[in-house]
């Protein structure tokens, strides 16, 4: 309890945090806060023209296909590389005042949601125009948004965290993210991944999460609940584990920066 | 004993090292390669202080470069914890340890008041109520709506003064920073720190080298010598035992 109470205390401070990250990020660039919607369509483009004309990937409507895994993903990415670093980003301030430190990897959280929920325009903009029907299983959209919040949230709890004692973390996750992008269907759909490997899928979460928002919005489906349920129950695990391992070591922060 | 509730700051048997920085492993090669090799050193900063600071009282620590006067500020606003001891604050707590702790350079004055008040606990309503103070104090005029990357270390200064000063905590811990600005921001900083100290309720910490401004200001000179209370006071009596030792 003490951990939502001191969070209100300091709501202002997370409000302003979020803020400075969604827009100090692009600030002194002629398009701004554009970019962060810029860029993952830039990714599509290339990926819209490689795959299916070089690659002959055959799936129908690819690019609402492909624009409904890279959003998510871009979500994944720019949490995860931006959340590993905001503490020592933050050297400055957390040297010389006291704030619940926990507000740092929190507000990259946030900031990534928000940019995701406006992102998410983009898709309904590109499935208005290519004719992909509307579901009521839209309504799940903020549902399964939220986990992947929870579970990008206890992973930079723990990188963060950790990343301040042994800078080499910074590297070796972003290698992992790499990696993780081809583990998990965003340019394939399930049924392309060759089937003596699709256990690296059910142990994937982020696979059941990127799968679930092609079910809500490109098939127009019920998601596998038991699989999102299961999901969202690890997501939690990693939070709380991921909230511990941060509070054991944010006493030493201002002393190792 | 007295109660509780009215000490503001206690301490209570504070141990505090640090580790010696000379080599330490940051990547995953040299922690790999120094692993066994590399024995920790520890310094030891503080060796046991006890001091009660009561609700209302202005406190100076004063010593030498080293004697570890600033690592118990530190330890006072949380920013670094003790290896041994307890802390125990009571109060709305600011800190002004070195100025312009965590303004951002593109953002403008006025978003950087919002931004700084944040962090000190503040929300929006406190902070709009106090917007007007925080920018005639800091006598910035205009300029408080151009990027704070622009400013001057002065006007730099004077604003990162004017948050903390006007935040209205309990707890006000300051080190160093009577020694900045020109004489007159200096002189005005000087008035509000004496009207603070007038009073009852806000409890005043500072950490000064100088020496006839802790005379003016202060009701009670803690004096720390190599980690220990070496004298605790007034500070007329503590300055002239200190500045023996210091001849």
């Amino acid at each position: 309890m003490g951990f939502i109470g001191r969070l209100y205390e300091y709501r202002e401070l997370l409000k302003s945090n979020v803020k400075k990250d969604i827009r100090g990020k692009y600030k002194g660039s002629f398009l701004g806060v554009l970019w962060s919607f810029i860029n993952p369509l830039l990714t599509v483009v290339v990926y819209a023209i490689v795959f299916p004309y070089i690659l002959r990937v055959k799936q129908e409507n690819y690019l609402i296909f492909l624009i409904i895994g890279i959003i998510p993903w871009t979500f994944v990415t720019s949490t995860i590389s931006y959340g590993t670093t905001t503490i020592l980003g933050n050297c400055d301030i957390i040297k010389k005042v006291y704030f619940p430190r926990e507000i740092l990897p929190i507000s990259v959280a946030v900031s990534g949601l928000v940019n995701f929920f406006i992102s998410c325009l983009i898709i309904f903009i590109f499935m208005f125009f290519s004719g992909v029907a509307f579901t009521k299983y839209i309504v799940l959209l903020p549902v399964v948004a939220l986990i992947q919040f929870i579970l990008l949230l206890g992973i930079i709890f723990i990188t963060g965290s950790v990343n301040v004692y042994m800078r080499d973390l910074e590297y070796i996750v972003n290698f992992f993210v790499n990696l993780l992008f081809y583990a998990t269907p965003i340019i394939y759909s399930v049924d392309m991944f060759p089937d003596q490997f699709k256990w690296v899928l059910y142990l994937n979460p982020l696979a059941t999460i990127i799968t679930s928002y092609r079910d809500i919005l490109y098939s127009g489906r019920m998601p596998n609940l038991t699989s999102l349920l299961i999901v969202g129950l690890f997501s939690f695990c990693v939070l709380i584990i991921g909230y511990l391992t941060f509070r054991k070591l944010e006493k030493g922060f201002a002393e190792e920066i | 004993m007295s109660n509780n509730s009215e000490i503001a700051i206690e301490v209570k048997n504070v141990h505090k090292s640090f580790k010696l920085n000379s080599d330490k492993p940051y990547t995953l090669k040299e922690r790999l390669i120094h692993s066994n090799k590399n024995k920790k050193e520890y310094r030891q900063i503080l060796k046991g202080i006890d001091i009660d600071i009561m609700k209302g009282e202005s406190v100076a620590l004063i010593g030498t470069n080293g004697s570890g006067k600033s690592t118990l500020l530190k330890l006072m606003t949380k920013i670094i914890y003790p290896t041994k001891g307890k802390i125990i604050t009571r109060g709305k707590l600011t800190s002004l340890l070195e100025l312009g702790a965590g303004f951002h350079p593109d953002f403008t004055g006025r978003e950087n008041i919002y931004f700084n008040a944040s962090i000190f606990g503040l929300n929006r309503k406190d902070i709009d109520a106090r917007i007007d103070k925080i920018i005639e104090f800091s006598e910035l005029g205009d300029l408080i709506d151009t990027p704070v990357r622009t400013y001057s270390s002065g006007m730099y200064m004077r604003l990162a003064f004017s948050v903390a000063i006007n935040v209205d905590a309990e707890i006000l811990l300051i080190d160093e920073i009577l020694a900045v600005g020109d004489q007159h921001f200096q002189d005005k900083c000087f008035a509000k720190l004496e009207e603070l100290k007038a009073n009852e309720n806000k409890t005043i910490v500072i950490v000064s080298h100088s020496l006839d401004s802790v005379k003016k200001l202060c009701n009670r000179a803690i004096w720390i010598y190599e980690g220990k209370v070496a004298k605790d006071g007034k500070p007329k009596e503590v300055i002239e035992e200190y500045l023996k030792v210091c001849q």
